[in-house]
């Protein structure tokens, strides 16, 4: 009998420690489900909160001027000389002049509706345009720019020009102006011009 | 491949010259390396082939590469001043190898290169762009900058290789590496047109002048230095004449000619 019961006991032995881990993991199951559970909701209201902190403000000069437009002079490229040339478009206005700046920029992209020559790919893509308080514009291209296209030395002053101008030309707060892709600073874009400075615009390539 | 004529000496002045610019980099604020260097007075053209490998530079319509055109001009221009003048040629690539833009003005740094020239075919979306034309340096920045670079060059003296070679200013070194190109801009303008008058006597090709632009591969070197855009590979007609070896001879023929009207001036 004693034997039995010690069998007994020690096949309760086993059972214990059998029990503890799918308990252990039961409760870490659970745990994890409440933290899954408090960060998206968490996550969700901070999101709520900074889309209504940011659209009060917005909203009022969108109801205001709902289709504000401005125009914007895009410089490209001739097929008989060598200089930029304007081409005019009108584009959503504000609110900033970076998110102004952007459209330009897409505006550039597409290319020209008056014949002239695109200087850039029109694969080439703006993540971002930032304005800083002391006038440089950093603008930022997807890598694009730089894989869509074989520079030579023509295309690739074109190509920064096109950009250098038309952000200093259109924006009065742009003094200078940075290339950067995916983020960050590259020497150049296919092997020729230093892209480690700010450009100030050069208006003697511009036809008059 | 002239240069067989006499290889032992090519050989001599190369091998030289790269152990001249190992034993330089490190340990050349020791006296003797410098004495050794000044006994020695050779003095060197560093030539950089532009782009290679991965970078194919600009490309043709009927698949000729900027790249292999450079370093074909490259080789012949070597062969032509190693045959005619007493200078010692180093190329920043001898083949189609990867070198990163500030490394070749590294290179021509390092061997204390009197005279830079970088070889490029241009390129560009209009397809009718033809011609040739050579550039220095523009830095590229606003003038004022370019005015306090300008006073603070002059306040520390005008050769730059004196502060350069301290190793332990790496700081100095690297601020005076950034602007070193801003004390040749009146020698390397000089070059330029030069060379450029050559290119348009000897190419035929349209004369589209003496330009300056911010390149990148200019900006560190410390000696005078220009950029050449020998025709068009973007243009199908100048492509052609660019994948000719006459043409191409005709380049080196036209670089060289400049170079040694230039060194009439500066010998």
């Amino acid at each position: 009998m004693d034997e039995e019961k010690e069998e007994e006991r020690e096949e309760e032995k086993k059972d214990k420690p059998d029990r503890k881990p799918i308990l252990a993991l039961g409760l870490l199951l659970v745990s994890l489900a409440v933290l899954i559970i408090i960060f998206f909701t968490g996550g969700e209201r901070e999101k709520v909160r900074r889309l209504a902190q940011v659209s009060v403000p917005k909203a009022a000069p969108a109801a205001a001027e709902p289709t504000a437009r401005r125009t914007v002079t895009l410089f490209f490229l001739s097929d008989n000389d060598d200089l930029l040339h304007g081409e005019t478009r009108e584009i959503a206005a504000g609110p900033s002049a970076a998110d102004e700046a952007e459209r330009a920029l897409a505006e550039l992209i597409k290319g020209s509706t008056g014949g002239l020559v695109s200087p850039l790919p029109a694969e080439a893509r703006v993540r971002q345009v930032f304005i800083t308080k002391d006038g440089v514009a950093y603008v930022d291209f997807g890598r694009e720019i730089m894989e869509k296209f074989s520079y030579g030395s023509s295309s690739e002053l074109a190509a920064v020009y096109s950009v250098v101008d038309t952000m200093a030309y259109n924006f009065k707060s742009i003094k200078r102006v940075a290339i950067l892709v995916e983020g960050t600073e590259k020497e150049t874009l296919g092997g020729h011009i230093d892209l480690t400075q700010p450009f100030p615009p050069d208006y003697s390539i511009v036809a008059k | 491949m002239d240069k067989k004529h006499r290889p032992s000496l090519s050989c001599f002045l190369l091998t030289s010259l790269l152990v001249a610019a190992f034993a330089a980099a490190p340990a050349s604020s020791e006296p003797g390396v410098r004495a050794r260097a000044e006994a020695k007075k050779l003095r060197t053209v560093v030539i950089d082939p532009g782009h290679g490998g991965m970078e194919l530079g600009a490309k043709g319509k009927y698949g000729h590469l900027e790249k292999d055109i450079t370093l074909a001009i490259a080789l012949k221009l070597k062969a032509l001043i190693e045959k005619n003048l007493a200078f010692g040629v180093v190329l920043t690539r001898d083949k189609d190898v990867d070198v990163p833009v500030e490394n070749r003005a590294a290179v021509a740094n390092n061997v204390k290169a009197d005279l830079f020239i970088s070889i490029h075919t241009n390129g560009s979306r209009q397809k009718a762009a033809e011609g040739s034309e050579t550039f220095f340096l523009s830095s590229g920045q606003t003038p004022d900058e370019e005015t306090r670079r300008l006073a603070y060059l002059e306040n520390n003296g005008s050769r730059i290789e004196d502060h350069v070679d301290k190793p332990s200013e790496s700081d100095v070194k690297m601020i005076l590496w950034d602007m070193a190109q801003t004390a040749y801009i009146r020698q390397s303008s000089q070059l330029a047109d030069l060379i450029q008058a050559e290119l348009n006597s000897l190419l035929g090709t349209r004369n589209r002048g003496i330009k300056q632009a911010p390149f990148k591969v200019l900006t560190g070197v410390a000696c005078p230095a220009v950029l050449i855009e020998a025709a068009f590979i973007s243009n199908p007609n100048e492509e052609r004449k660019l994948a000719t070896d006459e043409f191409q001879t005709s380049v080196a023929e036209a670089i060289f000619r400049g170079l040694s009207k230039y060194l009439q001036i500066y010998p």
